[in-house]
């Protein structure tokens, strides 16, 4: 799966522009990573990577988390690891849950409209290919 | 420097860059970037020095943590100074922030200069009010030294004090109100497209 990384293109700015857009879905995605249970941070980054196009400075993450849970949307618990140190769990609370099932809809909503509006630019693309 | 102090070095430098967060916040933050920084060096293949990359400068860690939970916190609070100093941090980053910061600013000296005006119209009733000249034509309002002419009449008398605290009442709590959304606002840009 590629990840979404622009190529640079003259006169544009692409890769600002794609920065953005995974910022502004970076939050989305990790609630979504909690979804089907609890994560640690790492295991959050790494889900992300395999499982979604977004690749991420890990440092970027803990700050997501650690606001999302000071919103109530997430709860977090310490374990003992096996590794020899702690690790901190998230998981979603009903609140969080309920952002993200807006969120989702939001989402899938905003992307159809734009999918349609951008079919003819895709189109074209192929027939070039 | 052995790998364990490099670790130190970096959390040491994040503690005290999270300097306004509460302590037991504090700490736990840094304990969960130790268990991060832990957990990917144990990856075979992978360096410290590439982790600590990953994270990033431990200041600019540190400030997207201050940032997010300033902004948050300030959100939900009707303190003015809370809310000024987080709309401060909102400035740093755009125009809008900017102009919120200034706009409460603004609302804040406006609406306690009216307060203030209030109680102190009792204090100082001649230098206190709203004046107009024989003409009919607004001349000054507020705390005046010395006290305009007589040829400036004031006209609210004893009412300049229940107008001028609901005034600067109404200016204080939609200037909160305004400070909020826009907090609000500006945390829904970051989480939504």
């Amino acid at each position: 799966m590629a990840n979404i990384r622009a190529t640079p293109v003259e006169g544009d700015q692409p890769d600002r522009w794609e920065a953005q857009l995974r910022k502004g879905a970076l939050e989305m995605a990790a609630l979504a990573s909690l979804w089907r249970g609890s994560l640690y941070g790492l295991e959050i980054i790494r889900f992300l990577e395999s499982h979604s196009r977004l690749v991420l400075a890990e440092g970027t993450i803990y700050p997501i988390l650690n606001r999302l849970k000071a919103e109530g949307m997430l709860t977090s618990e310490w374990v003992e690891a096996e590794a020899g140190h702690p690790r901190k769990y998230y998981s979603l609370t009903d609140a969080g849950r309920g952002r993200l099932r807006l969120m989702a809809e939001a989402w899938a909503s905003f992307s159809q409209g734009l999918s349609e509006l951008l079919e003819p630019v895709m189109e074209m693309k192929e027939s070039k290919q | 420097m052995t790998q364990e102090m490099q670790i130190e070095s970096y959390l040491t430098a994040l503690r005290f860059n999270l300097g306004p967060i509460s302590i037991a916040d504090r700490e736990e933050i840094v304990r969960e970037i130790s268990s991060h920084i832990r957990d990917s060096a144990e990856k075979p293949g992978t360096s410290l020095a590439s982790v600590l990359a990953g994270l990033g400068p431990a200041d600019k860690l540190a400030s997207q943590y201050r940032d997010g939970l300033l902004i948050h916190q300030a959100s939900r609070s009707n303190s003015p100074l809370v809310l000024l100093r987080g709309s401060l941090r909102l400035a740093t980053k755009g125009i809008f922030g900017t102009g919120v910061f200034f706009v409460g600013l603004i609302g804040y000296l406006m609406g306690g200069g009216l307060v203030l005006c209030a109680f102190i119209k009792p204090i100082l009733p001649a230098n206190t009010g709203v004046w107009f000249d024989g003409g009919g034509h607004f001349m000054s309002s507020g705390v005046l030294f010395p006290p305009p002419g007589s040829s400036a009449h004031e006209v609210l008398g004893i009412w300049f004090i229940p107008i001028s605290l609901t005034l600067g009442s109404l200016t204080l709590l939609f200037t909160t109100w305004a400070i909020r959304t826009a907090l609000h606002v500006s945390q829904t840009w970051q989480s939504k497209l």
